[in-house]
């Protein structure tokens, strides 16, 4: 068999190394959108309560964090807070807290936008029967917020799971940083190593994002039939 | 001697410069049940809508069984376990069960024992001949029986006086009579107090002790509810009676 | 007193995200910007030396397929962490984040291909050099450029932004300049002979031409002298003056022949000497 390149995949401890990378990658994903997704709850209800300064705080954040790109964000985060504030965290923390509290800020406009498209009259007959702002909440809105919320909610964790290629600016050894350095020590070697190395990355994220986003697919469908009930 | 649950006086309402409710005063005695007409947007719903405290207003003093009502949430709240209210949209929790969508107020806010309040609920399901339907969702229910869950779901807190606004404008005709018919027995069995806001003639002429009729915001007159059907005091009622089909 | 509820909870709110921006998941918020983290005497106290390097450039800084962090810069890296009798740590770093990653205290030193420059030289404190690089110019076997003058109005290849783009512009106005955006379009340029030679650093040229066997870096050497050296944080006295007894002793020692010949010269080839690239002792 003509020489492909494939090898190159399993060359050494290269596969070991890939697999690690990848490690680093979930577990950096898995911990930014579990403190991501909580925050964000909190926050997207706190965005509903009438209190205008505290709106116009959480939508300031909001803003920050999406409109800085991640790449600042990690740059900011990492190489500039250590210089002005004196805070120099590990390149892995970093990652993590940016995740999630870019996850946070845009979780919190998702679960603000579905609780407010819950219909009003679902909120009068909650207050009919006494309930206060908290039960509406505990038992009313949220539950409703969240079927409403779910396809969004995944969309965003295969966003955030993608933006982590991002993360060998800071020097984190995920998946893309190890690969990047299995391709240049291979490239004299096998040519093709850039294809094999990027064709694997490429199976990974696919296997890891397609799931949830099938899963966010099927969750939408299911909504829209309930709601033509 | 009969004991008054609610009375108005003075009630003024606008939103923004409009003048929706102008100066109403009047008041509704236990085992009452009374009923406002109007033309559409005379003000009918804002007005029954105010007396639970889903809208506010500017000036004038609410009493419920004499005591002034204080028009903040915690005071609202507190009255919306004796007042149970039924709108004309449906308004089951749709991610709640029949049974969870009746337990909650007498579980979560009046703090009942869960057998207890599961064994009342038990009873009315079967007062309104749904029994089966316990554990199913809203979505799995005609508009007719979802009302008359919310009616027995408004009727587990025990409330002293139940308001009714428009409850089966949204429904399709053949679902009207047995929601009407639950609301008429409440009224002439259980003597259930109750303020009902309606445009089904025959029904508000079976059931009125007393009709408020009002225009533009205004009560223009207060009348006995068969009087006002034969020789209703005023002309813009009568012309109203004659627009209207019985 | 609907109020008062709702500035709990927005006290709460505003507590809730500042802690978190300022404490994060680890917190080591003691550490002050302007106190110099990277004294000799530090780095021995804590055991460990934090070193930024390159992960993806052969033979400098990369890693093998045994996923061990090898390469000049490496070796270089290993020998100063022995002299000092600490640990090493590695930090993997690229091109643009080498400067971020001395002034944000994340690394002690970066040996990372680093070449010395007069704006880099505001930012950041540069030991005494390890290598040297200069513009080299590759051509094919057959038609060898060995004088600049063989290049007067033909066609030269460069990569935009490179000395020997700089160096070619401003000193040899009679050579014509194609310029390209990478290294991979710049060599098929000479591969489909679209100019007579392409100019480039020599370390760089020499690695190519290993590869290339019917090229040959003609000129070796053209133009000003660049210097690949050790930097540490601005200031930062203490590891500068011992890096450069380091590298003063290293040089006496031969250490970097011996550098040269375990990592560079497989990459090389024949035609190259270790004085072409390391300095004299």
């Amino acid at each position: 068999m003509a020489h492909s390149g494939i090898e190159v995949l399993f060359e050494g401890q290269n596969f070991a190394r890939l697999i690690g990378g990848l490690e680093t990658t979930i577990a950096i994903a898995f911990v930014a959108l579990i403190c991501g997704l909580a925050l964000g709850l909190i926050l997207g209800v706190l965005r509903t309560l009438k209190n205008r300064v505290l709106r116009l705080v959480l939508r300031l954040y909001l803003e920050f964090f999406r409109i800085v790109p991640t790449v600042v964000l990690l740059f900011l985060f990492y190489y500039i807070l250590p210089k002005t504030a004196g805070v120099n965290l590990p390149a892995n923390e970093v990652a993590m807290l940016v995740f999630a509290l870019w996850t946070a800020a845009e979780m919190s406009d998702i679960v603000r936008g579905a609780l407010i498209s819950v219909p009003k009259h679902q909120l009068e007959s909650g207050l009919a029967i006494g309930l206060n702002r908290w039960q509406l909440y505990r038992y009313i809105l949220i539950p409703q917020a969240v079927s409403l919320e779910i396809p969004a909610t995944i969309n965003l964790m295969t966003r955030v799971i993608k933006t982590t290629s991002l993360l060998l600016l800071i020097s984190v050894a995920d998946v893309i940083n190890v690969g990047q350095t299995i391709v240049e020590a291979n490239s004299k070697q096998y040519p093709n190593s850039v294809f094999w190395i990027y064709g694997f990355i490429f199976v990974m994220y696919f296997v890891i994002d397609y799931p949830l986003s099938w899963w966010a697919t099927r969750m939408n469908r299911r909504r829209l039939e309930r709601v033509n009930d | 001697m009969t004991k008054q649950i609610y009375s108005v006086s003075n009630l003024e309402k606008y939103y923004q410069k409009q003048h929706v409710l102008h100066d109403i005063t009047f008041s509704i005695d236990e085992g009452e049940v009374v009923v406002l007409l109007g033309p559409s947007g005379s003000g009918k719903s804002t007005l029954i809508r105010t007396l639970n405290g889903l809208e506010p207003y500017q000036s004038g003093v609410l009493k419920f069984k004499g005591q002034e009502i204080q028009p903040d949430e915690k005071g609202w709240r507190k009255l919306r376990q004796q007042i149970g209210m039924v709108f004309q949209s449906y308004d089951l929790f749709p991610n709640l069960t029949v049974m969870e969508n009746i337990l909650l107020g007498p579980t979560k806010v009046q703090k009942q024992p869960r057998d207890i309040a599961q064994a009342e609920a038990k009873r009315l399901l079967e007062v309104v001949g749904l029994s089966e339907y316990a554990n199913v969702y809203p979505r799995q229910l005609s508009g007719g029986q979802k009302q008359r869950i919310a009616i027995i779901r408004a009727l587990a807190l025990k409330p002293e006086l139940m308001l009714f606004d428009e409850v089966t404008a949204s429904l399709d005709p053949e679902m009207v009579r047995g929601v009407l018919n639950i609301i008429s027995r409440l009224a002439k069995q259980d003597k259930m107090t109750m303020i009902v806001v309606t445009h089904e003639m025959n029904f508000a002429k079976r059931i009125a002790d007393r009709v408020l009729f009002l225009e533009n915001g205004e009560l223009l007159e207060t009348t006995a509810g068969t009087q006002f059907f034969e020789n209703p005091q005023t002309d813009r009622a009568k012309e109203f009676l004659e627009s209207m089909d019985f | 007193m609907k109020k008062s509820w709702q500035k709990v909870v927005s006290g709460f709110a505003i507590v809730v995200v500042l802690g978190l921006v300022l404490t994060g998941c680890g917190n080591k918020s003691s550490n002050s910007s302007d106190n110099n983290e990277s004294t000799v005497a530090k780095i021995q106290k804590r055991g460990t030396i934090r070193i930024a390097v390159f992960g993806d450039l052969p033979p400098y800084g990369w890693v093998n397929k045994a996923g061990q962090r090898v390469g000049y810069d490496l070796t270089l890296a290993r020998q100063i962490a022995k002299d000092l009798k600490v640990k090493i740590k590695f930090v993997q770093v690229n091109a643009n984040n080498r400067v971020d990653a001395l002034n944000a205290n994340k690394v002690d030193l970066v040996l990372a291909n680093f070449t010395v420059t007069d704006e880099r030289k505001q930012v950041v404190d540069f030991a005494s050099p390890y290598m040297k690089v200069s513009v080299g110019v590759v051509s094919p076997k057959n038609q060898v450029i060995n004088n600049v003058k063989q290049l007067q109005n033909k066609n030269l290849i460069v990569t935009k932004g490179t000395t020997a783009e700089t160096y070619f512009t401003q000193d040899q106005p009679k050579v014509n300049l194609l310029k390209f955006d990478s290294k991979t379009q710049q060599f098929n340029a000479l591969k489909n002979n679209r100019a007579a030679g392409l100019a480039d650093d020599n370390s760089y040229l020499y690695a190519w031409v290993k590869n290339n066997p019917k090229y040959t870096v003609g000129i070796k050497s053209i133009g000003p002298k660049s210097y690949i050296a050790p930097a540490v944080k601005k200031g930062n006295k203490s590891l500068l003056n011992w890096t450069n007894n380091e590298i003063k002793t290293l040089t006496s020692k031969g250490f970097f022949e011996k550098d040269y010949d375990s990592q560079l010269k497989p990459y090389f080839g024949s035609e190259v000497k270790p004085s072409d690239i390391i300095l004299d002792k």
